[in-house]
């Protein structure tokens, strides 16, 4: 057998072992109840901001908690603690993406993504 | 509709524009054909290169068009609409042209021309003019047509900037744009103010002739295959491929340098999708580039040169359709919109694999039956549907035809390469360079994965890539300092590994010697076991990996630096690895608050307590500094939170150190995003940013009622009164007029306390509030420091005791006005920068050096 065909085995050898590992691995998006329902592991979750509950930011007691409600895609509205500041523009935010774990009815959240209004459709007032 | 005449639309130069598109595509597609031809013919070559050089002319045509529009501010176009105004510094005119994607597309068009240009007068009569030319074509072909604008049926081909606003999709329906003079009433957006930087000038440029010249090797590659001429056209490709290693290598690193300076992803480099991207292709055109210098020195390596050149522009074809089809949504800071050309991105890139792939197999019937295949499931997925099933079958048929035509049909050495050769480990390493590009692409790819297979995996963290390229890093830095001590053919082990023992020693002490203290004593980051060990491995072999290359250089080469451009760049490369290494492993988050329970039921990724509170007029203790915020300054659009830093000196008194203004700006198209800012030391950066702030100035609100409740001091000349944020000692009382001279005249006497404020940071401040008595009516006159929110009113005189009663009313913003913040200290991250100009410069000894062998 030659050198490189060992190399090739190799490569396929590991190129297996990573899908493999990461399919296992990487977290996965997912709604609240299915969060719930294994508080171990890590999810995205997708939702809008209930904006008729609360927001709750003390940056006096904690900088790093800011807690809200969102609802996810299937409607259902959990109590959310965002372990980070609160962010920006959070207000006006049109979809939010939560990374975290769901534990006793409240999704701990270690990361946010938002996705804010796109301004290019807001080519009317643009125009005025 | 139509019969509405617009004054002071000025058509014509657009139809100008719209003119040069079309004769840019049209051209192209001539030189392409006529390219082709001349292939076979020589007789077509003069019309080829007029045909090339038209197309030339027209892209450049359009450049000037675009450019004069944005110059003269002609708002009735939708791309100078979209991305200029008036108000903008006219510096900012080249980020205007290239912000939107048709401007982009057309840098990328420019750079190939250039670069297409460049190239024919080098090959000028050469057997490859007419095939590398007919492939630049081509690629010109497709790239025109993404500035057409043209609908066929229902699909619309590219997308023309030099459309009116009234004609746009997202415009044409707006009322004001039915009116007769609507072009004297327009004004236009302007760029979004966070690409107004230097970095938005200098690094898309860069960065597109980086993409642009991974086109120079795989148009020889394809041209190769297609002439079935293997052996011949590394040696003239092999300065071009490493061009493109400096220049892609350049455009990604000013990506991550902005990154750092300007954006706050808190480093240097997130793994973000688009970052990838252009780091994927970089990878392969590196393997492509040292496949070529085995072929050169020793022959052989003919699949791989072929196979990687085509592969890395066919990953930057891949990236064009990551990043500008809108399928990484939520995956990615950057935000691209869609321009509804997916389809035709898709279909690019698939054209281009198959012509690839179809040239790879160097037998007619696999050519046949692979192109036969290809159609039929073409014509399959029209009829039927089942495109993802479809396009994984015609996928598997690539590869699986390619493997099956590589063992069966192409050139190869027919002896096994020697262990102890060059040869044989510059190609694993070429390998391995390969395989990082793939998991690279492969956790990129995870939206498009889930779009294709329906799945719903989250993209990786950046910690998941950390971790996987760290065992391949450090086979690297072993290869890279190891092979160069290898001849090709043959080499006596013995002696490699003599000359190697001293070198390796020295690293690995040093390394020991780094490493202890830095991970395994001082472990304060909580290092996993697995990260500990890699870590350690990783700074061992990349320290040897720059010490065997100076070894290398100054014994081997002798010191001389012409010869010497890759153990250069090698350095340089080991260099960036080390930076980036201890500046991320070290990494120190200085604001750390202490306040917190642990949230040990939700892992670690939840105790990372990052911010800290900064209330104005405190002075808080953050990692080794004492930090104060001072207040909010708006400039422009841009909120600066000055926030000064102290250490503490002798006597513990805190000396000032330096000042730090993060910002927040207010962009009117993006909303508010924070811009860091980084005190650069020599062996270290800190680094900040604001990641919440009160944003209202609040100047006439709370200066009018905005006081909290009057406290009383009673005291003498010399006391102190203490406010909040500052001492105030009453200085001295002056009167304007002895009692005697009151009390005869009957007229006004004005007493003035002079008050001076000493605030933490040895700052003064003055006050002159005034007791009045006119006419034996006592009316005080407040005095206020507005810069520290302070007001006194000097209202009482107590002869007997010779003491004054003095009230202080602090603002409320005193108490109210913060700001959340995160800072971090990196350390040594001057390393990794230092390694990116030594890189640079031992790349470009390198190209220039082939360069000159190429023309003797």
């Amino acid at each position: 057998m030659k050198k490189l065909h060992i190399i090739g085995l190799l490569i396929i050898a590991i190129a297996i072992g990573v899908i493999f590992i990461s399919l296992n691995n990487t977290s996965s998006y997912a709604d609240f109840s299915k969060a719930a329902s294994s508080p171990e592991d890590e999810f995205h979750v997708v939702g809008k901001l209930d904006k008729t509950q609360p927001q709750i930011y003390d940056p006096q007691v904690n900088p790093d908690e800011f807690t809200f409600s969102m609802t996810d895609n299937k409607g259902l509205t959990k109590q959310v603690v965002l372990h980070k500041s609160k962010p920006q523009d959070f207000e006006k935010s049109e979809q939010i993406v939560l990374i975290g774990k769901m534990q006793s009815d409240v999704f701990h959240a270690n990361d946010i993504l938002m996705k804010c209004p796109s301004k290019y459709n807001e080519a009317q007032n643009q125009v005025n | 509709m139509d019969t509405i005449k617009y004054i002071g639309e000025r058509v014509l130069i657009g139809q100008l524009g719209h003119g040069f598109v079309i004769l840019s595509f049209v051209a192209a597609f001539l030189a392409f054909i006529s390219f082709y031809l001349a292939n076979k013919n020589n007789t077509l070559l003069n019309f080829a290169r007029l045909a090339f050089k038209t197309h030339s002319i027209a892209v450049v045509g359009i450049i000037v068009v675009l450019f004069i529009m944005l110059l003269n501010h002609y708002f009735e176009y939708q791309y100078v609409f979209q991305h200029s105004n008036r108000e903008m510094d006219m510096k900012y005119i080249l980020s205007c042209f290239w912000e939107g994607q048709e401007g982009s597309f057309l840098l990328w068009t420019f750079w190939n021309v250039v670069l297409g240009l460049i190239l024919n007068k080098q090959l000028k009569n050469s057997e490859w003019e007419a095939p590398v030319l007919m492939i630049f074509a081509l690629v010109q072909v497709f790239l025109a047509s993404m500035l057409l604008g043209i609908y066929i049926g229902d699909y619309k081909i590219g997308s023309n900037p030099f459309l009116l606003l009234r004609e746009h999709q997202d415009y044409f329906n707006i009322p004001v744009l039915q009116n007769p003079d609507y072009v004297s009433k327009l004004q236009g957006r302007g760029l979004n103010p966070l690409l107004m930087n230097y970095w938005m000038t200098i690094h898309p440029p860069t960065l597109f002739l980086g993409f642009s010249s991974t086109l120079v090797p795989f148009a020889f590659a394809v041209a190769a295959l297609y002439n079935k001429q293997y052996q011949t056209w590394q040696k003239i490709a092999l300065p071009w491929t490493f061009f493109s290693v400096l220049v892609l290598g350049i455009g990604i690193l000013m990506g991550g340098a902005w990154a750092y300076e300007a954006l706050s992803f808190g480093g240097f480099w997130a793994w973000d999708p688009v970052e990838n991207s252009s780091l994927v292709p970089w990878l392969v055109i590196v393997a492509a580039g040292h496949t070529m210098i085995i072929n050169k020195n020793k022959g052989g390596s003919l699949f791989t040169t072929h196979f990687l050149s085509i592969t890395s522009f066919l990953l930057v074809l891949y990236s064009t359709f990551l990043t500008r089809s809108g399928v990484l949504g939520n995956a990615s800071v950057h935000a691209f919109t869609d321009l509804g050309m997916t389809g035709q991105l898709v279909l690019y890139v698939l054209t281009f694999v198959f012509i690839s792939v179809a040239l790879l197999l160097n037998n007619s019937l696999l050519k046949v039956t692979y192109v036969v295949i290809s159609l039929l499931l073409w014509f399959a997925t029209f009829l039927y549907g089942y495109k993802k099933i479809m396009l994984g079958v015609w996928g598997a048929t690539s590869i699986g035809l390619t493997v099956f035509a590589y063992y069966k049909y192409f050139p190869k050495e027919k002896d096994e390469e020697e262990l102890y050769s060059r040869e044989f480990w510059m190609f694993v390493g070429s390998i391995l360079f390969l395989l990082t590009s793939l998991i690279i692409t492969y956790f990129t790819s995870v939206p498009v994965i889930n779009k294709l297979f329906g799945t719903d995996k989250a993209p990786p963290k950046p910690f998941v890539y950390n971790e996987w390229m760290l065992p391949f890093t450090v086979l690297l830095m072993i290869l890279i300092a190891a092979t160069q001590f290898l001849k090709y053919k043959k080499t006596n082990a013995k002696d490699f590994y003599k000359r190697l023992l001293k070198t390796f020693a020295i690293s690995l002490l040093f390394g020991l010697a780094c490493c202890i203290p830095l991970y395994f004593i001082n472990n304060t980051n909580e290092i996993s076991n697995y990260n500990l060990i890699f870590y350690t491995l990783l700074f061992t072999t990349s320290l040897f990996c720059v010490f065997a290359n100076i070894d290398y250089w100054v014994i081997v080469l002798k010191g001389k630096t012409k010869k010497a451009g890759a153990s250069i760049a090698h350095i340089g490369f080991a260099l960036i690895i080390l930076g980036a290494l201890i500046s991320t492993s070290k990494k120190v988050t200085l604001s750390k608050n202490t306040s917190n329970q642990k949230l040990s039921t939700l892992g670690s990724d939840f105790d990372d307590r990052k911010s800290i509170l900064l209330k104005q007029g405190d002075t808080l203790p953050m990692g080794p500094y004492l930090v104060a915020y001072k207040g909010k300054r708006k400039e422009g659009i841009n909120y600066m939170f000055d926030v000064e830093y102290f250490k503490l000196g002798k006597d513990n008194k805190p000396e000032y150190e330096f000042t730090l203004s993060p910002r927040v700006q207010d962009n009117p198209r993006m909303g508010r995003s924070p811009e860091p800012d980084t005190k650069h030391y020599l062996n270290r950066d800190v680094y900040t940013h604001v990641t919440y702030g009160v944003m209202e100035m609040d100047t006439t609100k709370t200066f009018l009622n905005g006081y909290s409740d009057a406290k009383n001091y009673v005291g003498h000349v010399g006391d102190t009164i203490i406010a909040s944020n500052a001492l105030v000692v009453i200085d001295s009382i002056r009167a304007n007029k002895t009692q005697e001279e009151y009390l005869k005249n009957d007229s006004t006497l004005i007493v003035t306390a002079v008050l001076k404020a000493i605030t933490s940071q040895s700052k003064i401040y003055y006050a002159h509030p005034e007791y009045i008595i006119k006419n034996n009516v006592v009316i005080p006159k407040e005095d206020t420091i507005s810069a520290l929110g302070l007001k006194f009113v000097f209202w009482k005189i107590n002869p007997q005791e010779g003491s004054v009663e003095i009230t202080l009313s602090e603002k409320n913003s005193n108490t109210k006005d913060f700001i959340v913040m995160e800072a971090y200290l990196f350390p040594h991250i001057n390393i990794l920068w230092i390694g990116c100009i030594i890189m640079a410069i031992g790349t470009g000894i390198a190209v220039r050096e082939r360069l000159k062998v190429l023309k003797t």
